[in-house]
């Protein structure tokens, strides 16, 4: 029996910005239909393997492999297209259009033949609960919402992989548990595999299964939430004492 | 006021059907009263032929801003020598003519052809770069023209320039006396230029083309090709460009360097959009207008004190007017939603 084709494969993933290293040797898989956490404190290397994930960034080393095929080479937007999806730290949302239209950019892009790009953009406003904001320009947004219409681009028209980047920073407790909810609904209906960056640990460890950490440009930690919770490495990394990260 | 989704669903109508809806029929509403009042023009018996060739010059402004108002306004590609294009236009069909023979209807497609050839080398040297990479290109591609225009005395005229060989009123040769035929060409032109704006802003080749202007490195984690995306766009701006160019050299009869490849060209190119209203319809039509308007007001002006030029520093004077109290141009001032319109 062969073993189940994973949804993203880093293998000894290395980038250097001249001298400073940023990633070296960094190698995980996702599953299918996992729901993955990445953490990792600033600096740590979480942000540059993102972009080389999505195709922003080129390894120095190393290979990057989607659904079995090796996607390294392949630009941005073609990854898109294949259904490898992310989110920005720093929101990139299209200003000058409405809502409905920064959604319907990616669904018009990414949609399998025969679908009508309105219907897409319809259901993915409505399980974003967005419709009241639909001909609302981003400015007009809470950062809540505005995190959910980054997310419903990410997703619209075909989506397997999504990557989020710090997509809970800066959101009340109660504004962070309604975002968790939906994320785990598109892993649930759509799905979606997702692979979360975070640099609170806490933050993540109540919604996925499992962690990987980054410390220094390696990973230093692959485990559930518990494990790495009280891993003396992951500790020493993120306070530099013994004392538990969970806290 | 309409409910969200009556709204969005008017937002959405496709490409094809831009009369289909009540904002598309506002649209060409108030687009077609102005076209109709210039159609109508020679037919007034106050009108004459200094007003009837002002117009003229207007339209061809206001075609070129068009042009330009594709690749910058919509596509956020900020070309500073989008003279290249109109010189090749002018010089293609004037040489085409003068050397050999070929009526400017059959010339315009050899600018086209010769502009088009040249922003797929300019747009293939620097649309992958980010920042200002490109708008600098565009002023280098221009002085190196400006240059080449100079040199081949024999292609070009040199400093003096090119004149095309009057063949008196002949529609085979595109020439008249009146200006009257001008005006009809030149009109055609901004009406055409018009509707392909308005069905750009409404296909999905323009909501690719906004989402590459608004941020490049997200429009690709959209699904779009970018440099695709941006180099279309270009080599649309530039067609459209080198057609009005014929236009302009129909209408002028002569065309040298500086008048093709200088900066001061260069400028009112940009100002009918940057004026009337970047990255919508409208804008260009509007600006171009109001530019021309003063412009002669102004010259009229300071030709009774004894000032030549001024009009030169009403285009600056407005340009800095514009920026600071009305950054989306006429257009955005006039119709004031919080996001501006699409004209």
């Amino acid at each position: 029996m062969t073993a189940p084709v994973p949804a993203l494969e880093v293998r000894d993933i290395g980038r250097r910005f001249g001298g400073v290293v940023a990633l070296d040797h960094v190698s995980f898989k996702v599953g299918e239909g996992e729901v993955m956490g990445l953490i990792g404190p600033n600096g740590a290397g979480k942000s540059t393997l993102f972009e080389i994930v999505s195709g922003n960034l080129r390894p120095s080393a190393g290979r990057v492999v989607y659904f079995g095929s090796d996607c390294t080479t392949m630009p941005a937007h073609l990854r898109r297209r294949a259904g490898l999806c992310r989110t920005f730290q720093k929101l990139r949302l299209f200003e000058s259009m409405t809502v409905a239209d920064n959604i319907r950019v990616a669904a018009s892009q990414c949609l399998t033949a025969g679908r009508d790009p309105r219907d897409e953009v319809g259901a993915i406003l409505a399980q974003l609960r967005l419709e009241a904001q639909a001909e609302r320009h981003p400015s007009e947004l809470t950062l809540a919402d505005r995190k959910r219409v980054e997310i419903g681009r990410a997703i619209a028209g075909h989506c397997r992989l999504l990557m989020l980047d710090e997509s809970l920073s800066g959101l009340t407790h109660d504004e962070a548990e309604h975002l968790i909810n939906e994320i785990l609904a598109l892993n649930r209906l759509r799905g979606i595999t997702v692979v979360i960056v975070e640099h609170v640990l806490s933050v993540l460890a109540a919604m996925v299964k499992r962690l990987v950490v980054l410390h220094d440009a390696r990973v230093v930690a692959d485990g559930t939430p518990a494990e790495i919770a009280h891993d003396p490495v992951v500790i020493e990394a993120y306070l530099g004492t013994k004392r538990s990260v969970l806290r | 006021m309409d409910p969200p989704e009556t709204r969005t669903r008017r937002r959405r109508a496709s490409a094809r059907s831009l009369l289909a809806d009540r904002a598309g029929r506002r649209a060409f509403a108030s687009f077609i009263g102005p076209v109709a009042i210039v159609a109508a023009l020679p037919l007034l018996p106050f009108v004459n032929h200094y007003i009837l060739a002002v117009t003229v010059r207007a339209l061809i402004f206001i075609a070129l801003g068009q042009a330009w108002n594709i690749v910058a306004g919509i596509g956020g590609l900020l070309s500073l020598g989008h003279g290249v294009f109109l010189g090749l236009g002018c010089y293609t069909t004037g040489f085409l003519f003068n050397d050999l023979g070929i009526p400017p209807w059959i010339g315009v497609w050899g600018g086209v052809l010769l502009s088009v050839g040249v922003a797929l080398v300019m747009g293939g040297m620097t649309l992958r770069m980010r920042g200002v990479f490109f708008a600098l290109a565009t002023i280098a591609i221009s002085l190196a023209l400006d240059q080449l225009a100079r040199h081949f005395v024999d292609l070009t005229g040199g400093d003096n320039g090119l004149a095309l060989k009057f063949l008196g009123d002949s529609l085979w040769a595109a020439q008249s006396r009146s200006p009257v035929p001008f005006l009809y060409g030149s009109l055609v032109i901004v009406v055409i230029y018009y509707w392909i704006t308005r069905w750009i802003l409404m296909s999905r080749f323009g909501l690719e083309m906004q989402a590459v202007r608004d941020d490049e490195v997200a429009a690709a984690a959209a699904g779009v090709a970018v440099f695709r995306t941006k180099l279309l766009g270009l080599l649309a701006s530039a067609a459209m460009t080198s057609i009005a160019a014929t236009a302009y050299m129909q209408f002028y009869m002569a065309i040298d360097p500086e008048a093709a490849f200088g900066l001061a060209q260069a400028i009112q190119l940009q100002l009918p959009a940057l004026i009337g209203g970047l990255g919508t319809a409208l804008g260009p039509i509007i600006g171009g207008a109001v530019m021309i308007f003063l412009s002669e007001v102004t010259n009229w002006g300071g030709a009774k004190l004894g000032i030549s030029g001024i009009d030169i520093l009403v285009y600056g004077l407005m340009l800095l007017v514009v920026v600071l109290r009305a950054p989306k141009g006429i257009v955005g001032w006039l119709f004031r939603s919080p996001q501006g319109s699409k004209g």
